[in-house]
């Protein structure tokens, strides 16, 4: 690890991944990645980490669910 | 790899979380999506409730009001798109279809019940998801295994063990990011199941529903810098365990015998 930057780049990166920063901050790391092949691989390796959590979790609830759920609104809606 | 839950600091906590928990009042249920950060409401300053005593039931009791057919029209409408999303977020905090069916329905109900209190204007879907995890908290939660999940926070890295031997010992970051998008989903949520609870809701939150940090604080009661160490934790530990999967099964870029150190 070489004092370029790259500790103050690595611990906010997940932040810069989430889109917490500001964009002040933000164009700091993207400004620090173009130069660093380190945080670049790390920044890869968080966002392939999300999309790929994200992708995984697409689930769909299964289809008796909706009509069950909206029956049970009706009842409620009849006996109040 | 192991996460070791059973060593603990056995400081606080225990209390302090059940009052960070305990309290379910629907009416506090507004999310806010403030501008800037708001000052942490002190969990210290709540009467801690019972976590066994669910303040939801109270709404089917003293709150159920008369929802006329344009209130039930407008939930429907704008409250049921949300539901293969909660569902998907139920399976990962249940583990089980049926469990996960029972506590989307629950939550459904609770909000429809509540439905009157939800500002319109705010988001709809934060505030199900609050609903959600406070339900699945209050009534699934306990049930579970590990009754010590809760003080998961206070585990120190070396306790929970974790990714870094692995992530140093990786051929380059590009061959492991390459490999984890090579992972089949099967592989993603089993190791999502593994990590800690509190861990994997706040990368599911973050990472499956892209809520931000304020809101997932909002969701999970707990102040922003949790929601970090959290979410910086969970990742670090399903990092780790992607990484062992694929070397496991061959799936990385194998490293080589004289590989980068």
């Amino acid at each position: 690890m070489t004092d370029c930057g790259c500790d103050k780049a690595k611990a906010e990166l997940e932040e810069y991944i989430h889109n917490e920063l500001t964009r002040g901050e933000a164009a700091d790391i993207a400004e620090h990645m173009a130069n660093c092949e380190s945080c670049t691989g790390e920044h890869l390796v968080g966002l392939t980490l999300s999309s790929k959590v994200k992708s995984a979790c697409n689930e769909k609830a299964p289809v008796d669910l909706r009509a069950e759920v909206l029956l049970k609104l009706r009842e409620i809606s009849v006996s109040s | 790899m192991t996460v070791l839950l059973e060593t603990r600091k056995p400081v606080l906590s225990e209390t302090q979380r059940r009052g960070a928990f305990g309290d379910l009042e629907l009416s506090l249920m507004t999310i806010e999506t403030p501008e800037e950060p708001t000052p942490v409401e002190s969990t210290d300053a709540v009467d801690p409730d019972p976590i066994d005593e669910p303040a939801a039931d109270d709404v089917e009791t003293t709150v159920a009001p008369a929802q006329t057919a344009d209130v039930r029209a407008l939930f429907e409408e704008q409250a049921m798109q949300y539901m293969d999303q909660l569902y998907a977020a139920a399976m990962r905090m249940t583990k089980n279809p049926a469990d996960a069916a029972d506590l989307v329905q629950e939550t459904f109900v609770k909000a429809y019940t509540a439905f009157g209190q939800f500002q319109q204007g705010t988001n709809l879907k934060a505030w199900l998801y609050r609903i959600q995890t406070n339900t699945f908290i209050n009534n699934y939660r306990k049930n579970q295994r590990n009754p010590y999940q809760g003080t998961i926070d206070d585990l120190e890295d070396w306790q929970l063990g974790g990714a870094e031997s692995v992530t140093q010992h990786s051929t380059t970051r590009s061959a492991e990011a390459e490999a984890i998008d090579h992972l089949p989903d099967s592989a993603v949520k089993d190791a999502l199941q593994s990590i800690p609870e509190d861990f994997r809701l706040a990368v599911y939150f973050a990472d499956v529903e892209g809520f931000s940090y304020q809101e997932i604080a909002d969701i999970m009661k707990t102040p922003v810098g949790t929601v970090m160490s959290r979410l910086h934790r969970g990742r670090r530990l399903l990092r780790g365990l992607l990484a062992e999967y694929a070397s496991d099964r061959g799936i990385a870029a194998a490293p080589a015998p004289g590989r980068k150190k």
